[in-house]
C-alpha cells in the first residue's frame, strides 16, 4: 500500500506492507532514530511519538494505522520551545541519565504539560509509569518534571505579555 | 500470515455490508489487544482484516439523566476525559488501572469488552454496573447486558462476526465502589483477575449490592446479592463471614488461589460497607 501521512510537520508519502510498524517505517525510510525498537509490544515505551498529538507506542502501530494522521517524532520535537523547557527542567534538576529512554521520556512529559500545567507526584509518576527505566528514581524525575513545567509557565506568560 | 489488504469503511453501512461479504474478517480497533504478544519484526495479523476505530458513528456519546451511551471506539483515555457526570467512578477506576497511558490512548473501551480469549479489566466494573451493549450484524440491532456475554460457565462468549457498536451505562448513585486487580499486573494468567463492587444503603439498609469478578470466567452470584439485599447495616460479623464463604466457594471454579483471595476481599468489602 502507499499512504500519505504527515510527518513532523511534512506531507510524506511513503509504501509498505500493512504489516509494517510505523516504528521501522521511521527507523528505516526516514533515517529518524529517535524512537528506538526495543520490545515491540507496547511495554517498554522507548519507541513513543505523539499521534495526532496523543502519546503512542509506535511499535503497536501497524503501516495502515497511520494513513492521513499526523505524526511528530523526538526528532520534529526537538525544534520546539516546550522541547528546550524539558532539557532546561531535566538539566536544572540534575537529572542524569544514559539516555536509553530519552525518546518516551521527553514525550511523556511533553504530552503530561500538554494536559496538564502543574501535574501532581502522582500524576507524573503515572505517566512515566509508560516508560520504565533503571537509571531514574522516581524524586529527582519529579523535581526534572516540575522544573519543567515552571520553565513552561514563565515562558507562556511571557508570551502572553508580549 | 501478512496481509496485503487492509479494509477500511467509510461508514457504518460500509462496515456492515463488509461484515456480511466477509464473516470471517477480524475487526481491528485499537490492535493492542491483537498486537499484545507479538514482538517479532512484523505484525502477525489475520487475512481479513476490517479497520473500524475512525468510524463517526462508533466514536459518539450521549448522555441522558439515566444513562450515559458510548461507541465502541472511543479510546479508554477519551472515555476518562468525560465530564465527571458521564463517568461512572467505577468505569474510571476500570480504566485507569489498563496498561499506560500510551496504551490506553490507541485501545477501546469496545476492543475491552470484546476479547474473547478472557475477560480484560472493563467488563467486571461494566458487569457490575448492568451495563446493556448494542451487538449488530446481519440480522440488525439488539441490546444486551453485557453479562449475557459469558457463558453457563462462566467464560467469554462474545459471539463471532458481531459488532459491538455501543454501550450503555446506568447513572446510578453508588454510596461505594471498590475495583481491585488481583494477580501480576500486565501478565495475565490463571491467576490474575479483577473485582469490582458497587453497593448503595438507603435509611440503614442495602438497597443495592452488586459483585462482579473476571478474569479467564467472570463470576457474578445473583441470588446471594438479592439474599444480601434488604439487610440492615452494619452486618454482623457472622453475617458477612457467611457471604464471604459461599462467594470463596462458587469462585474455587476459577482457581484456589483467586478463590481465596475472592474471599477475604468479600469480607473486607462488606466489613467497610457496614461502618
Ligand atoms: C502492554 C499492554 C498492556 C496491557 N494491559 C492491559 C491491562 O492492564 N488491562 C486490560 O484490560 N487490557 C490490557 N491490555 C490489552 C488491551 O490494551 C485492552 O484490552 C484494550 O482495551 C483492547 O482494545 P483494542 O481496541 O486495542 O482491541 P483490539 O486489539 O483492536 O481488539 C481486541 C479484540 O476485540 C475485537 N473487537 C475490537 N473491537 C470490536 C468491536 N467494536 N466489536 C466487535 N469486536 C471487536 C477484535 O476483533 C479482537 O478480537 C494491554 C495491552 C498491552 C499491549
Ligand atoms: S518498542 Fe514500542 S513500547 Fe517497546
Ligand atoms: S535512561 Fe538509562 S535505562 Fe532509562
Amino acid at each position: 500500500m502507499t499512504f500519505s501521512f504527515i510527518l513532523n510537520g511534512e506531507d510524506v508519502l511513503v509504501k509498505a506492507r500493512s504489516a509494517d510498524r510505523l516504528v521501522d517505517l521511521l527507523r528505516e525510510r526516514f533515517g529518524l532514530l529517535g524512537p528506538l525498537a526495543d520490545c515491540r509490544h507496547g511495554a517498554c515505551g522507548k519507541c513513543l511519538i505523539l499521534l495526532d498529538g496523543r502519546l503512542a507506542p509506535s511499535c503497536m502501530l501497524p503501516a495502515f494505522k497511520v494513513r492521513g494522521r499526523e505524526v511528530i517524532t523526538l526528532e520534529g520535537f526537538s525544534q520546539t520551545d516546550e522541547y528546550a523547557d524539558i532539557k532546561g527542567g531535566f538539566e536544572e534538576a540534575g537529572l542524569e541519565l544514559c539516555g536509553f529512554c530519552d525518546n518516551g521520556r521527553i514525550l511523556a512529559v511533553a504530552a503530561l504539560l500538554e494536559r496538564n500545567a502543574r501535574p501532581s507526584r502522582d500524576e507524573i509518576l503515572g505517566e512515566l509509569s509508560a516508560v520504565p527505566c533503571r537509571c531514574a528514581d522516581p524524586e529527582t524525575l519529579t523535581q526534572a518534571v516540575a522544573a519543567a513545567a515552571e520553565r513552561r509557565a514563565r515562558r507562556l506568560y511571557h508570551r502572553a505579555r508580549q | 500470515m501478512l496481509v496485503s489488504e487492509v479494509h477500511q469503511p467509510r461508514d457504518l453501512s460500509e462496515l456492515l455490508s463488509l461484515m456480511r461479504r466477509l464473516p470471517g474478517a477480524t475487526l481491528y480497533a485499537g490492535g493492542t489487544e491483537l498486537l499484545r504478544e507479538q514482538a517479532s519484526r512484523y505484525v502477525t495479523l489475520p487475512p481479513e482484516l476490517v479497520s473500524i476505530a475512525s468510524l463517526l458513528e462508533l466514536r459518539q456519546v450521549s448522555l441522558t439523566e439515566r444513562f450515559v451511551e458510548l461507541g465502541a471506539c472511543l479510546t479508554l483515555t477519551e472515555v476518562l476525559e468525560l465530564k465527571e457526570s458521564a463517568l461512572p467512578e467505577l468505569l474510571a477506576l476500570a480504566l485507569r488501572g489498563v496498561a499506560t497511558a500510551p496504551i490506553r490512548n490507541l485501545a477501546t473501551i469496545g476492543g475491552n469488552l470484546a476479547t474473547r480469549s478472557r475477560f480484560m479489566d472493563v467488563w467486571p466494573a461494566l458487569a457490575c454496573l448492568d451495563a446493556l451493549v448494542e451487538l449488530r450484524d446481519g440480522s440488525g440491532a439488539r441490546w444486551i447486558n453485557l453479562n449475557r456475554l459469558a457463558d453457563d460457565d462462566g467464560r467469554p462468549a462474545f459471539p463471532a462476526g458481531v459488532l459491538l457498536s455501543r454501550i450503555r451505562i446506568p447513572l446510578e448513585r453508588w454510596d461505594a465502589v471498590a475495583l481491585r486487580k488481583v494477580g501480576r499486573c500486565g501478565y495475565p494468567s490463571r491467576d490474575s483477575a479483577v473485582f469490582a463492587l458497587a453497593a448503595r444503603a438507603e435509611k440503614g439498609i442495602l438497597a443495592e449490592f452488586r459483585l462482579a469478578f473476571a478474569g479467564e470466567r467472570a463470576l457474578r452470584l445473583r441470588d446471594v446479592e438479592s439474599r444480601i439485599l434488604g439487610r440492615r447495616l452494619p452486618l454482623s460479623a457472622k453475617e458477612r463471614s457467611a457471604f464471604a464463604v459461599e462467594y470463596r466457594e462458587a469462585a474455587t471454579v476459577l482457581s484456589p488461589e483467586l478463590a481465596l483471595r475472592f474471599g477475604t476481599l468479600v469480607d473486607g468489602a462488606l466489613d467497610l460497607l457496614s461502618r
